[in-house]
């Protein structure tokens, strides 16, 4: 998995691509949000227009930077997930918790 | 006719993309839907992260092997590793939504129609999934 960052009427933009599966990609998400929350920015946006798959152990990261910025005063919210990953969070119920967007404009104004 | 591809993977999670890359080869030359496909798709991952993780405790020496066994639109796909495996008869969904582990099985469950761990002779674990994909036009 590979993140770009950018930022976004004080948002983070993540552009997440490739496959979020666990190991070293629970590492580089935690550490890019734990730099972000030291910089004051609590409020994440999680592109995933190029995620190909995700595990159940990737959806565990997700849930774990969910709750690392909700415990910060901030959230987590996902944009343009595919029907193959939209269907993940459907049988495990998780589209309960992840509020989710397929356009960023609506993203982005969700948090102000 | 019946057709049958066999896979042995170091069990290490860069490689759990190839069994999901064979899968949607298999699928490119099958009347199938896309959706089904995919399901069936995010089942095998799951079968070889439970494998490579939980039951070869990531060791690379240890290889996982990975059977596609494919007859008219059904697929059966049985994955083994040689590890304790777990008491599979006993299991049931924990209802804490939050956790950040134990998706697996119910992921799996929910995508194929049919679902069997057992203990092979020869000492392997096994998890085999049976999914009979639609024709394209349901999707």
């Amino acid at each position: 998995m590979k993140l770009k960052e950018r930022k976004r009427d004080g948002v983070a933009i993540l552009e997440m691509s490739g496959k979020l599966m666990g190991g070293p990609d629970a590492e580089t998400f935690n550490e890019t949000l734990k730099t972000l929350i030291h910089e004051g920015c609590h409020n994440v946006i999680v592109s995933m227009e190029r995620v190909k798959w995700v595990n159940s152990t990737g959806l565990g990261i997700l849930i774990s930077g969910y709750t690392t910025l909700k415990k910060n005063g901030g959230e987590l919210k996902l944009l343009k997930v595919s029907d193959r990953i939209e269907n993940i969070f459907i049988v495990s119920k998780l589209y309960t918790v992840f509020e989710s967007f397929q356009d960023e404009d609506e993203a982005v104004q969700s948090f102000s | 006719m019946a057709s049958r591809i066999e896979l042995h993977l170091p069990s290490n999670m860069e490689y759990l993309g190839v069994p999901d890359a064979v899968l949607m080869e298999i699928g490119s030359d099958m009347d199938c839907s896309k959706n089904d496909l995919e399901e069936l798709g995010t089942s095998v991952i799951e079968a070889c992260t439970n494998a490579m993780e939980h039951g070869n405790q990531l060791d690379d020496e240890l290889p996982i092997q990975v059977i596609f066994e494919v007859e008219g639109n059904e697929i059966t796909i049985t994955v083994l590793d040689k590890g304790p495996g777990f008491d599979f008869e006993h299991w049931t969904p924990s209802d804490e939504l939050m956790r950040q582990r134990g998706r697996g099985i119910l992921i799996m469950r929910e995508f194929t129609d049919t679902l069997e761990f057992a203990r092979q002779d020869d000492g392997r674990f096994m998890i085999r999934m049976v999914k009979k994909l639609k024709p394209s036009e349901d999707d």
